[in-house]
């Protein structure tokens, strides 16, 4: 029984079109010749192209008023402002990486797996922002997380790749199997997963129902990466081929918050502090990413630090949002989620850019690391310029999208009226200061007079990779310019998750 | 129309900045000229606001919600600091023509300047507190960038880093009292705010007030944030003048002023502001008294000539502040863009090596004398009449000893300006530098500088006017006119200033006789020199945290038996919490 | 002793998990990770088990248990996987030789 035709397109399309992409490119493999490789890209951009649009088409849908859902099986996936926003991070990256990754993953081993595992990977997180059942939102999660295991030890001739991934593996499933025994408790508590009755019965969970919620934190938060469940992230981050390191920090582990934040909505009725748990992982995680990030020499595994920090920053406005039933601090937390991944995911691939440019062409595969940075803005101009905005950008500096988003989080901490959180507010405000401690250093590295030898011997950096750089770097500052391009995103999201918690 | 002039004086320097960036490297030419043209006209679009000053919004664009409506005032405060800053700006572009000749990445230069000018200007004009924020933050950037613009020097990078980290560290109290600001009053309009802060509670309101207090410190190179300025000292010399001297050094003091009606009733705000100025003033003299650095000098001076305005604030008179501002924007300019001819031409910017450079620079020489001459508050110079307003608000509006002691370092100021000058260009060469010739670009900025040093002060009638009540009520402002100026100067306090300069002048003509006095004073040249333990505390800091760093460095074991440790650790730490909070 | 059924199954449950933990903090062996990962899980799929029949909602938890059984499976297969490549690219399975990435 389909009733919402576009709605489930939205959800299958990336399912569907995974297998096609993965077989045209593996004839073209088999057979030595290039065609199918060829279609299998196209066919990858195209599938997210009309991921966008469906997207566009269904938020036309839900806006006419009419709840947009469908139950499949037993299972409820309902269209909401949560989902929307998971949605629209994880395609506008995705079609930058996908775009990014022609060139960069030209010629690798495996690359017809690539765009495949790509493909599900993004399809698993639509899934996820969407589910309305408890079980069901943790098959998403473990698709996005088994499609990413791959991906992160993709270069499966260096065994450094292969060593995060088995890292990133195992603490993935143990979380898995965490948030599990919570699905479980709650069951065991209501007999439902549904989210809608444990939304409605959440009063009556009692023991079971806060246990299974404490374990369904810890297990999302692996995937989220707070503090100290972390550890798994710099090293899967900075191994993975660069397109997915930007898919995996700008997206995967904020999809693990959402579904974490998803399930504490959901169990609003049965009380707690949990927004102060969440301010509190919050502080911790600035302060760690902030630390571990300042002393870093590899340029990637740097930016997968600065990524604790900022879950810190979206977790402090959820955190608000929950503690204090602050609509400004849940929008800051969205909205920081939504600049983060494009900055974030603008580093990530302008750092890729010349990671290809300056070692992987030569075949190459030692990290990239400050010292190799010196002087890039001679070769790669335009690159530098890009890289600069986007660590001034996460540093919180203005005019780019970062200040805007720390901007709302802040107002909401004050708004509480709260000396606890005027406290937080100024150590917030400090440890962004200190972030500038080695965000400004890589600055100055890349404007440097004196070329580093890596630089001077560096190659060209092919157009289809500065095409979703520069589009990053303009999103990056038109959001910093005009931050209520966004609002429609962020009230909807605001309006789904604090509407269920408060009532 | 001023809608339109507020947007050019704003929008044009950051167009002209995206041009010049875009030109590219390879024309230098048409970048110089570029530059000059986008901020000579945003200059007289400034020049031309004197004409339309309004206490009402001149250009509003339409936010909303958590960001507020960007506003944008041009009342005599602003708008007098935006002239401030676009002509200084285009002063130093010009200068920068024949300064930077030659370098390379000069488009990376011009766009940060232009970039910074535009953002000065919106910075005072703006009455949207997050705007204002946002510019306070763009300026530190804009001031970053261009200390560390040659990366290639570690030393240039360290300071640059430093200026951004240490005002940064004072942005977060501007931040925290922008918050407040908001969150209590319900809007982000600061007119609201200073008309009628009754919203906010007392004790929000010491935060308020002593948060700006700090940013402003932090901004203005006060004590005990100063340690950042004598670093930037490593940017290009026009970047000295416009940013560290004559503009964004001044956003300190701007804050103060345009907060001082809502925060003078805080209890012992006035006070604290009034010590910082006067530490700031007496400690940065001390300081500029021993330095050998020619930049530097100027950069100690500059502090403690800002330790000035801001015990004009703390004395209550935002009038006699802002009017040494305006004389200081333009001497300071003056003698950074002199020195910056000094130092181009001779090749070094350590004064022991100099001497005598006046012979074979007499343009030079004559422009900085006169430069001198005002910091020293010497009649009738600009900087004499201004100081001495500033004195007098002081002995009105605050305690005798402080008093006492700015008139001190009135004459500590005529010392060490003194022995500069002399040092300079005086005597006998000390090294064999190669004197170049002074380029005419350098001398069509450094005249007009010359000129408003001698004269700027005839101006007082139409400045105390602009700064009236019909654009700023709440500040009670009076005019001043040319004859009731004499009359307040020429009175027993100036004589006892003008004993202080003159004792100040006596101290370097007879320093050969008073050789056991000065040996007495070697001690304090110690303390100076380590600039009074300030550095050390700034690096103990740096070395704490990067050993904290480092320490924790150590947790990423890399072996997973230790990661997994790590996610039931925090599941049993989360359990008991809940266990024991219910 | 006359323990009731359920409290067996919670036991068991407790016992693999707590297993598989242990396993996870002390072995050095790659392919015991992988194993205890198992146990693990393993303690998952009784406790749906468990979960249903508290809540006389038996054929729920099968679906849930199989599904579990299923991704699981995947789960184990790809760290086998890379376990096979970890021991030809660096002759050992040894958990310690295997943290280069560290700091």
């Amino acid at each position: 029984m389909i009733d919402q035709p576009l709605f489930i397109s939205l959800l299958a399309l990336p399912f569907l079109a995974a297998p096609l992409i993965y077989l045209f490119g593996r004839l073209s493999v088999r057979k030595g010749k290039l065609l199918g490789m060829k279609v299998a890209k196209t066919l990858t951009l195209a599938v997210l192209l009309a991921e966008i649009v469906l997207l566009v088409l269904t938020v036309k849908a839900a806006m006419g008023g009419s709840s947009v859902q469908q139950l499949i099986g037993l299972e409820l996936m309902r269209f909401d402002g949560i989902g929307l926003i998971l949605s629209a991070i994880v395609l506008v990256l995705g079609v930058c990486v996908t775009i990014f990754s022609f060139p960069y993953m030209n010629n690798e081993k495996g690359e017809e797996k690539f765009y495949a595992l790509l493909m599900m990977t993004i399809g698993s997180i639509i899934g996820l922002g969407f589910s309305y059942d408890l079980f069901n939102l943790w098959i998403w999660f473990e698709a996005m997380a088994i499609s990413t295991y791959f991906l992160v030890a993709f270069y499966n001739e260096q065994s450094a790749s292969l060593e995060a991934g088995l890292k990133y593996l195992v603490q993935s499933a143990v979380g898995s199997a965490l948030v599990l025994f919570g699905i479980a408790a709650i069951f065991a508590a209501m007999g439902s997963t549904s989210l809608e009755d444990i939304w409605q019965y959440g009063a009556q969970l009692g023991t079971l129902g806060v246990l299974g919620l404490v374990l369904m934190i810890v297990g999302f938060g692996v995937k989220a990466a707070l503090v100290p469940m972390h550890t798994w992230l710099p090293d899967a981050h900075s191994q993975a081929p660069s397109g997915i390191s930007a898919m995996l920090s700008g997206v995967v582990i904020e999809a693990g918050l959402v579904a974490m934040l998803r399930v504490i909505s959901m169990t609003g009725k049965l009380g707690g502090n949990w927004g102060y748990i969440l301010i509190i992982f919050a502080c911790l995680n600035i302060l760690v990413g902030n630390l571990m990030a300042l002393r870093q020499t590899e340029i990637k595994r740097l930016l997968a630090y600065s990524s604790l920090a900022h879950v810190g920053y979206m977790l402090f406005g959820f955190g608000i949002g929950f503690a204090f039933g602050s609509g400004a601090g849940t929008e800051g937390g969205f909205f920081h989620m939504l600049t983060h991944g494009l900055m974030k995911g603008l580093a990530f691939l302008s750092v890729g850019a010349l990671l290809y440019a300056l070692k992987l062409v030569k075949g190459d595969h030692s990290a990239l690391t400050l010292e190799d940075l010196n002087g890039a803005s001679r070769k790669y101009p335009l690159i530098a310029v890009c890289l600069s905005v986007a660590v001034l950008a996460l540093g919180g500096l203005p005019p780019f999208a970062g200040f805007m988003s720390k901007w709302m989080i802040l107002v909401a901490g004050v708004q509480t009226k709260n000396t606890w959180m005027l406290i937080a507010v100024i150590f917030v405000g400090l440890n962004s200061v200190l972030s500038l401690g080695y965000y400004a250093p890589i600055v100055n590295r890349l404007f440097k007079r004196e070329m580093s030898e890596v630089v001077t011997a560096g190659k060209r950096v092919p157009w289809t990779m500065s095409l979703p750089i520069v589009f990053l770097t303009l999103a990056v500052i038109l959001i910093g310019v005009w931050p209520m391009l966004t609002d429609f995103l962020l009230y909807n999201g605001q309006y789904f998750l604090l509407g269920y918690f408060f009532n | 129309m001023i809608s339109i002039l507020i947007a050019c004086s704003i929008g044009l320097p950051w167009v002209g900045a995206l041009l010049v960036w875009l030109i590219g490297d390879k024309h230098e030419k048409v970048q110089h000229w570029t530059s000059i043209l986008f901020s000579l006209a945003a200059g007289a679009a400034a020049v031309l606001m004197l004409w339309n000053t309004t206490g009402d919004a001149g250009l509003t664009i339409k936010m909303g919600g958590i960001f507020g409506d960007f506003t944008f005032i041009p009342d005599g405060l602003g708008v007098f600091l935006a002239v401030i800053a676009t002509v200084i700006g285009s002063l130093a572009v010009i200068f920068s023509t024949s300064y930077m000749k030659g370098e390379t990445q000069i488009g990376r230069y011009y766009a940060f300047v232009l970039f910074f000018i535009g953002a000065m200007v919106g910075l005072v004009l703006t009455s949207n507190i997050m705007l204002m924020f946002l510019f306070w933050e763009i300026t530190a950037l804009c001031s970053y960038a261009l200390i560390a613009f040659h990366n290639d020097d570690p030393k240039a990078v360290r300071g640059g880093i430093k200026a951004l980290i240490i005002t940064s560290i004072g942005g977060v109290g501007l931040l925290l009292g922008a918050l407040i600001l908001f969150v209590y009053t319900g809007s982000f309009d600061i007119r609201l705010f200073i008309a009628d802060h009754s919203a906010v509670p007392a004790g929000m309101m010491a935060v308020l007030a002593f948060g700006f207090l700090i940013a402003a410190a932090a901004k203005s190179a006060q004590f005990p944030f100063q340690t950042w300025l004598p670093d930037a000292m490593e940017a290009p010399s026009p970047i000295s003048a416009l940013i560290h001297a004559a503009t964004m050094v001044n956003a300190g003091v701007y804050l103060l002023a345009r907060f001082f009606p809502a925060f003078k009733d805080v209890l012992y705000w006035r006070e604290a502001v009034m010590i910082v100025g006067m530490l700031s003033a007496l400690l940065a003299a001390i300081m500029a008294l021993t330095s050998t650095d020619l930049k530097r000098v100027l950069a100690y001076s500059t502090v403690s000539q800002l330790g000035y305005m801001v015990y004009a604030v703390g004395a209550g008179s935002v009038f006699a502040s802002q009017f040494h501002l305006f004389s200081h924007s333009i001497f300071k300019a003056l003698l950074f863009l002199g020195a910056g001819a000094v130092i181009h031409s001779v090749g070094t910017r350590d004064m022991t090596k100099m001497g005598g450079v006046g012979k074979h620079m007499p343009f030079v020489k004559w422009v900085f004398i006169i430069g001198a001459l005002a910091l020293s508050g010497i009649p009738i110079l600009n900087g004499f009449w201004s100081k001495e307003l500033v004195l007098e608000a002081g002995l009105a509006g605050g305690p005798s000893w402080i008093y006492a002691v700015m008139v001190l370092v009135a004459g500590l100021t005529a010392l060490y300006t003194i022995r500069c000058v002399w040092m300079v260009f005086f005597g006998e060469a000390r090294s064999d530098y190669h004197a170049h010739k002074v380029e005419l670009a350098m001398k069509v900025a450094l005249a007009p500088l010359a000129l408003a040093a001698l004269v700027s002060w005839l101006a007082v009638g139409p400045f105390s006017q602009l700064l009236g009540e019909a654009t700023l009520p709440q500040h009670n402002i009076e005019t001043l006119s040319l004859a009731s100026m004499f009359h307040e100067v020429l009175s027993i306090p100036t004589l006892i200033a003008l004993i202080g300069i003159a004792i100040g002048i006596a101290l370097w003509l007879l320093r050969s006789k008073l050789a056991g006095f000065i040996e007495g004073l070697k001690s304090l040249q110690w303390a100076a020199e380590h600039s009074f333990g300030f550095e050390a505390v700034n690096s103990a800091v740096v070395r704490v945290t990067n050993g904290l760093a480092e320490t924790l460095r150590n947790t990423q074991t890399g072996l997973l038996n230790w990661n997994v440790l790590g996610i039931l650790a925090a599941l049993i730490i989360l359990l008991a919490a809940i266990i024991l909070g219910a | 002793m006359n323990l009731p059924i359920p409290f067996i199954v919670l036991l068991a449950v407790i016992s693999l998990a707590g297993t598989g933990f242990y396993c996870l903090l002390f072995t050095r062996n790659l392919i015991k990770v992988v194993v205890a990962l198992q146990l693990i899980v393993k303690g998952v799929v009784l406790a749906f088990v468990l979960a249903g029949h508290l809540q006389q909602n038996e054929s729920l938890a099968q679906t849930m248990a199989i599904t579990v059984i299923v991704a699981d499976t995947i789960v184990a297969v790809i760290g086998l996987s890379l376990a096979v490549q970890i021991r030809q690219h660096t002759g050992s399975l040894d958990l310690k030789a295997l943290s280069k990435l560290k700091r």
